[in-house]
Formats: C-alpha cells, sequence, structure tokens
C-alpha cells in the first residue's frame, strides 16, 4: 500500500469517527435535554400511534411543506426529489459496500443511475431559488451555500467517474471493503476518485456540527412528536 | 425620568406622560395636559375626571367605561351615556385619556 | 389619527417586498430597574452584561429542548418566511421568523458551536453587542408568539419558543418590556393582570348583575336575579377568566353571557378574589416560574373554595395556560371532581346540546356573523377532547345562536389563522404600529367577507383579540362595536326566565 492510500484509508476511519460519534454525542444531547412543558403545536394527536401517523407524511412527503404557497411548492419539489434521489444514490453505492452484493441492492441499480442524473436538477432548484427569491437571499448564510455546492460537487465527480473518467470498479469495490472489513488496502489508482471520496469524507465529518442534524431533529422535535394528552396524563417537568 | 412643569414646580410623569405618583395632582394640570392635546375641558369632562379619581381613591383602579358611562347617564340622560359620547369627549380613549388628565395611572391588562 | 401608513384594505393578502429596518423603530418601553428588582431580575444592564447574558442562555439551552434543537436543525428553508403576519404587513426581514431566530442563531454559534468558535463570520457566528441586543430588544417583542411559523416549517419550528427564551435571557440582564413585566408583577401580587383589588372586584360584578338585569328589565322580563357569585365555598364551577372581562368593553358582555349561561343552567358557580385572572403573561415572558407562581393561584382558590371543577372564560392564551401547562406546573389536581378545567365554549356546547339553554337566534339577526380563529386556541390547546374540536366548538355555539354565519378564506382560518396582531405580549399602546399593521393579513380577510357577505360581527374567544381589534379597528374605518365576543352572542340569544327540567 503506497502512502497516499494509507493517509486516506486513516482519514476515512477517522472521518467515519467523526461522523458517528458527533452524530451520537447531538443524539444523547437532544435526549438528555428536557422538555419542561406540553408544546405540540394543534390540532396534535392525541396518543403515540398517532404521533408515528402525523410523522409519517411529515419524513416521506415533508406535509408541512405542502400547506405554503408556490415557492414552498417548488422547494417541495427540489427538496423531496433531491432527498429521495440522495436517498436512492447512497443505496445503490451499497453494491461497493457488501460481498456478495445482495438482491436488494442489485435491484435497484438502474433507478440509482436515473436518480444520480436528477440529482443535479434538483440540487440546481435548490440553489438558484436561494438567490433569485428576494427573501432567501436575505436569509442564506455561507453555510447554506456551502453544503449545496459541497454535495454538488460530490454529485458531479460521481457522475464524472461514471461517465467520464471511468474508473475501475474492482478497485473501487477492493478499497471500500477493505475500509469495511477493517482490513484496508490500496486506493484505486483515480484522482476524480480521490476528488469523490475526499468531498465525501468532508460532508461526514460536517454532517452533525450542521444544519443537516435537522435529520435527525425531524424525529424529535417536541412540537411534532409530543402527544396532546396534557389533561390526561400529567407531564413532569424534571427540572421544576 | 421625564418630568412636566406645572406652576413651576416638577412633576415626574412616565413615558406617556401619566403622572407617577397619583396624590400629587393638582386640578390645574388636566387643562394643561388637554391644551397639549388640543382640547378644551368642558363641565363633562371634569365629571369624568372628578368621578375618576373618586373612583380611584376607593378602589385603586380606575372604574370600566360601563361605570363611567352610567354615572354621565344618571346626570345627562341616556344621549350623554354612551360610550360613543364618551370617546366624543376623550379621543384617546376615555380610560387612558381621562385617566392621564386625572393623574391617574393607565390601566394595562388585555385592555 | 395615525402618524404611520395604515395599510389600504384590498381584500388580498400580498406578500411585500422586503424593506430592511421597516419596522426597526417600534419599540416596547423598557421596564424600570425597581420593577426588575422586584421580580428577581437584574436590576438593570450592567457592565456584566454579556456574561450574564451567556450564562442565561447557557441555562435555557440546558433546560429547553425545544431551543436546542430549534438552534440547531433549522435548514432556512425559507417556508416560514412570509408566514408571519408582521413580515406581511412590514416587509422588515427581521419579521420573517427565520430572520428573527437568526438574532439568536447567530450568538448561540458564535459562544456555543465550535465552527463559530473557530471561524466566527464565516460561521454567521455574531459577537454579542449593544446593537444585537437593542435589535434582539426591538424584535423579540415583535413577535406574538403565535405559531403559525411553526405549521408551516418541515420541522415543526416554533418562533414563539425561541422569543420565550429570548425574553427571558434579556430579562436576567435588566432588558425587559415594561408593559408585560408589569402585569406578571400585578398578576403575582394582586392575582389580575389589571391589578384590581378585591373590593373593585366585587363592586364592577355587582355592577355587572345590575347590568344584566336592567337589560331584561329593559325586554320586559324581571326578577330573574341572575347572580355574579364571589368566593362561594362549595360551589360546582369556579370560572376563571381574563380579569379584561371585568373592565373592558366588549369584553364584559362575555361575562354577562357566562352568568346568564350558568344561571339558566343551574350550575352553582362562584368567581374568586383571588383566582381572579385567567391570562398568565409569565408565559409570554418565557419564565416559568412566575408562570407557576401565576397559575397557583387558580388551583389555590379551587382547593380553598372546594370546587368540583374549574372552568375558563374566553381567553387564547390563559386556555393554553390551563389545559397544556397547568397539570405540570401545578397539578395534579386530585382535589377536584373533574381534574381537567374546561373551557367555557365545551360546557355551553354541552348545555345546548343537552337542551339545558333555549336560544333565540333572532336576537342576533342584526348580525352576520364571522368567527376568528384566536392563535394560542387553534395551535396550542383543543377545547373538547378531540384534535379540531378548537375549530368546531365555537362555530357551533355560534351557529346555535345565530342565524347568519359566514366564514372567513379557509386558508386563514383553522390551524393557518392569522394573530390578531396583539398578543404575546404585543398589546401595548406605545407600539400600536406594529399592531395596526399586524392585524393588517386578518383585516383583509374580515374586509373581504364584508365586501361579500356582509359580515358586520366578529366574534371572539380572546381578551387580547377583544382588545386589539376594537383598538385597532378604527385605524381601518371599522366600528369597534363590531368586535365581540362568542358569549355576547351566546348572552344576547338566550331565553332568560323560566325553563323546562332537564
Amino acid at each position: 500500500m503506497n502512502g497516499l492510500s494509507s493517509v486516506f484509508n486513516l482519514l476515512a476511519y477517522l472521518a467515519a469517527a467523526v461522523f458517528v460519534l458527533g452524530f451520537l454525542s447531538k443524539v444523547v444531547l437532544y435526549f438528555k435535554t428536557p422538555s419542561p412543558l406540553k408544546i405540540p403545536v394543534t390540532p396534535a394527536p392525541t396518543t403515540s400511534i398517532g404521533v408515528v401517523l402525523r410523522l409519517i407524511p411529515e419524513i416521506l412527503f415533508f406535509r408541512s411543506l405542502l400547506k405554503g404557497g408556490t415557492t414552498e411548492k417548488i422547494l417541495w419539489l427540489g427538496g423531496w426529489v433531491f432527498h429521495v434521489s440522495f436517498l436512492l444514490i447512497v443505496l445503490r453505492h451499497l453494491r461497493f459496500f457488501t460481498y456478495p452484493v445482495p438482491d436488494f441492492v442489485m435491484s435497484i441499480q438502474q433507478i440509482g443511475i436515473w436518480a444520480g442524473l436528477v440529482f443535479p436538477i434538483a440540487l440546481l432548484i435548490l440553489i438558484v431559488r436561494r438567490f433569485t427569491n428576494e427573501r432567501l437571499a436575505i436569509i442564506t448564510l455561507f453555510a447554506d451555500y456551502f453544503v449545496l455546492v459541497l454535495i454538488t460537487a460530490i454529485g458531479a465527480t460521481g457522475l464524472m467517474l461514471k461517465y467520464i473518467t471511468r474508473t475501475n470498479l474492482v478497485d473501487v469495490k477492493a478499497f471500500i471493503l477493505g475500509l469495511v472489513t477493517f482490513s484496508p488496502t490500496q486506493m484505486p489508482d483515480s484522482t476524480m476518485f480521490l476528488i469523490h471520496f475526499s468531498l465525501i469524507l468532508v460532508l461526514l465529518v460536517y454532517f452533525p456540527f450542521s444544519k443537516l442534524m435537522h435529520a435527525w431533529g425531524v424525529l424529535i422535535s417536541p412540537t411534532r412528536v409530543q402527544v396532546d394528552n396534557p389533561r390526561e396524563i400529567r407531564h413532569v417537568n424534571p427540572w421544576a | 425620568m421625564a418630568t412636566m412643569e406645572f406652576e413651576g414646580q416638577d412633576y415626574e410623569v412616565d413615558e406617556e406622560g401619566y403622572l407617577m405618583d397619583w396624590s400629587v395632582w393638582k386640578e390645574g394640570m388636566a387643562g394643561v395636559m388637554a391644551k397639549q392635546d388640543g382640547l378644551e375641558l368642558g363641565e363633562e369632562h371634569w365629571d369624568v375626571i372628578k368621578f375618576l379619581r373618586e373612583y380611584f381613591e376607593k378602589y385603586q383602579i380606575a372604574p370600566m367605561i360601563k361605570i363611567l358611562t352610567k354615572e354621565l347617564k344618571k346626570k345627562y340622560g341616556k344621549e350623554k351615556g354612551s360610550t360613543k359620547y364618551l370617546y366624543e369627549l376623550y379621543p384617546g380613549g376615555p380610560a387612558k385619556q381621562a385617566c392621564r388628565y386625572a393623574g391617574l395611572p393607565k390601566p394595562t391588562g388585555c385592555v | 389619527m395615525a402618524d404611520f401608513e395604515v395599510p389600504e384594505l384590498t381584500g388580498e393578502i400580498i406578500i411585500p417586498k422586503v424593506s430592511p429596518g421597516a419596522s426597526r423603530h417600534i419599540q416596547q418601553f423598557k421596564a424600570k430597574p425597581e420593577l426588575m428588582e422586584e421580580l428577581k431580575f437584574s436590576a438593570e444592564k450592567g457592565s456584566d452584561w454579556k456574561e450574564k447574558f451567556l450564562l442565561a442562555m447557557e441555562d435555557i439551552l440546558k433546560k429547553y429542548k425545544s431551543v436546542r434543537v430549534f438552534l440547531d436543525i433549522c435548514v432556512r428553508c425559507g417556508s416560514c418566511a412570509d408566514k408571519c403576519h408582521y413580515f406581511i404587513a412590514t416587509g422588515d426581514p427581521r419579521n420573517m421568523p427565520v430572520y428573527r431566530q437568526e438574532l439568536m442563531r447567530s450568538v448561540y454559534r458564535k459562544y456555543f458551536t465550535p465552527a463559530g468558535k473557530l471561524i466566527g463570520g464565516l460561521a454567521s457566528a455574531k459577537e454579542l453587542d449593544d446593537d444585537l441586543l437593542d435589535e434582539w430588544f426591538t424584535y423579540f417583542y415583535q413577535c406574538s408568539e403565535c405559531r403559525r411559523c411553526s405549521v408551516f416549517c418541515p420541522y415543526g419550528i416554533d418562533t414563539a419558543e425561541i422569543t420565550m427564551a429570548a425574553r427571558e435571557i434579556m430579562a436576567r440582564i435588566g432588558v425587559a418590556s415594561k408593559y408585560n413585566y408589569e402585569i406578571v408583577n400585578k398578576a403575582m401580587t394582586l392575582g389580575n393582570n389589571l391589578g384590581m383589588i378585591p373590593v373593585a372586584l366585587e363592586s364592577t360584578w355587582e355592577f355587572v348583575e345590575e347590568e344584566i338585569e336592567e337589560k331584561l328589565e329593559e325586554v320586559g322580563i324581571t326578577g330573574v336575579g341572575v347572580k355574579l357569585p364571589v368566593d362561594v365555598e362549595g360551589a360546582d364551577v369556579l370560572l376563571v377568566t381574563p380579569s379584561a372581562d371585568f373592565f373592558a368593553e366588549p369584553h364584559i358582555y362575555s361575562l354577562e353571557g357566562y352568568a346568564k349561561v350558568f344561571h339558566q343552567a343551574g350550575i352553582s358557580w362562584t368567581l374568586s378574589t383571588h383566582a381572579s385572572e385567567g391570562g398568565n403573561f409569565g408565559m409570554f415572558i418565557g419564565n416559568y416560574d412566575h408562570m407557576r407562581t401565576i397559575n397557583k393561584r387558580i388551583w389555590d382558590a379551587a382547593r380553598d373554595l372546594k370546587v368540583k371543577k374549574v372552568v375558563a372564560g374566553e381567553c387564547g392564551h390563559a386556555w393554553r395556560a390551563m389545559y397544556s401547562f397547568s397539570n405540570t406546573l401545578n397539578g395534579p389536581f386530585d382535589f377536584l371532581k373533574e381534574k381537567s378545567p374546561q373551557h367555557i365554549c365545551e360546557l355551553t356546547l354541552d348545555l345546548i346540546k343537552k337542551g339545558a339553554l333555549k336560544l333565540d337566534k333572532s336576537a342576533n339577526d342584526e348580525f352576520t356573523v364571522t368567527f376568528h380563529d384566536s392563535c394560542n386556541v387553534a395551535r396550542a390547546t383543543t377545547i373538547g377532547g378531540t384534535p379540531g374540536d378548537q375549530f368546531t366548538i365555537p362555530r357551533e355555539i355560534i351557529n346555535a345562536c345565530c342565524n347568519k354565519y359566514v366564514e372567513m378564506d379557509p386558508e386563514t382560518c383553522g390551524e393557518k389563522t392569522f394573530c390578531c396582531g396583539g398578543g404575546g405580549g404585543v398589546l401595548t399602546d406605545e407600539v400600536i404600529e406594529i399592531r395596526v399593521k399586524g392585524a393588517m393579513p386578518r383585516m383583509q380577510m374580515y374586509s373581504k367577507i364584508k365586501e361579500s357577505h356582509g359580515a358586520n360581527f366578529f366574534a371572539l374567544i380572546c381578551a387580547i383579540c377583544k382588545a386589539q381589534f376594537t383598538k385597532v379597528f378604527p385605524y381601518y374605518g371599522y366600528e369597534m362595536a363590531e368586535v365581540g365576543g362568542v358569549h355576547q352572542l351566546i348572552s344576547n340569544a338566550l331565553v332568560m326566565g323560566a325553563k323546562e327540567e332537564v
């Protein structure tokens, strides 16, 4: 294994560790921070099952966004397509992480390719709206562009790897499998792959310390996950 | 702290010109305040002010408008015993404007 | 009438162009040091204010999951940006909920996140300074905590939580709104927001009894004897209503309505001189202890008077305090027969359905009524037992006592209702500009239904809404008499006197 490979193997483990520990520490922090009062936004479900039923369309279909006007409909389209294609792309990539590759992963290879193609379009919508809409231009921060550009770059290098500067997939798979089985091995000899891979590591490290934690937040937001039963069951404030 | 000058003496008032201490109020102050608002105080105005002071002494708060209008009604009849008439007397709101002239604190709450 | 431009009524809600700083000059008066001290906050902003500020913020971050999570997870998607009535009315970007929150989020990044500490401005982190604090004071008192933004947020981020936290942080360094903290102080010491002492309450209630009697006599009904019982031990019901109901118009007419309902249904009830306030501004200022102390009076009175249940009058945030918070703050209420407080609308509708109240709809025939959902009732509580009852119950009551009811644009009703513009501690005269403007979206919808269906009665179940709209209507050229309570309509229609057994 050459020096560069050693460095990248090490960086990969570091990034993964930062991601996992960072994410978990946030999860623990949120879990430990109490909710002193009942604050569901009503009308809210009166049972736990109801809460699950409230969350499912929020998570799967971004339901609240659909309550808004045209601006939100465009956002919904961009956002929903972005998230779904991102998921499909990640699932498609599982073929590099598994041996033998599960049938499920094999079965979504084609749809994953399509997802890779609409992915940039969705990202374009998300980026363009940020400077064409007056209100969004004001609220948008450097970090918002940073993460959009980062993900766009990941997508772009990925597409390049697939369609232009094709890489030896056997090498890629060997490298990734080496990582996940804790038997590090040589990196594929491809600059494009190196960039693609590095950007993903940046994303992993960035994730727990950024707004990307909305991925977890949507599951625990007190206004959405609390059961509206304050009269039936006494909600206790641990610090009072 | 803002002050209001009256007959050569300074009196503490709040941001909106309400006397900080209702007990130092002098009758003449009402006229001065009204003049600043471009208002001339007539007999009916004075009835309101006097009633407010009396009520406040007893209850530590201005009376509700209804009580005021009823008082006016007793004296001047139905025509003038109305909220509408009270607002004609005190366009800034009877409770709020009249209280200021009467040297009383402004009633606040969800009102 | 006004030294600012009152929005024109067109019947349409149009999202304005962004106009930075448009409402920056609208600021509440600040509380005096003596008052802050009395309320156990810092008397005034000292030289060490930044340290105290950050300590307060750290404390809140530890105690409130909502604040902690909301500060972290907002993606600035902008869904909330044009949902706030204050933004729609002023175009000031700081009134976009996300940008209002940015005032706190930028400080949070600077002092509580690694990126902010390391790279500062690049991470959009902001150092605390006097200017920023002044912006906090301006704009966190231009939020009415109505939760409308939260409805449209993909994560349910509720600016009200951030606003409450911000006000508490500022109070701890001695920077606070005079209006809000004075009211909190009055509620804590005298028991109600207006500061009425027991004799004042009693004389007012007596006056209301006379009023009811006189009005009935005018229509030829005598000897009904509707009472407003005071501190009656052993009564079945303790009614806790906003003290505005004892002072202002049209509030007082709803009080007459409650009294007549209890009388006609034969329910033994009482008012309390100790618990003479339903409202709880402790909520608006985000101070848990004060909110609890204010709320406690209700349960002390209920225990002392040995009542069977507590009923809440027409007040939005009072209902939130009683429905959502009471049980946590001062519960459980094992000493009551009915452990949960009940909303007066639920009680009245039950009685109507049971046939215990005879209503003459024609008494309200001069009115074409529309109903405005109050924010706290709509988005922070329910009235009956089922989600959504908070919308149907008041409407059912109105339909039971009025012939003509019309609905405003459904896109602005129910969970999407607009705030009156005076909620959450904004109901004070020095900020009349933001109040008049903030009412604009609702006023547009009212003018539209007025134009198309001749609406002329704007029915409410909230003391703040009532005070706000009676103040604001004249600015828009409408009569303040068009504003009234749901129980005012009941009061008009309720047939008094002999009744059949139920």
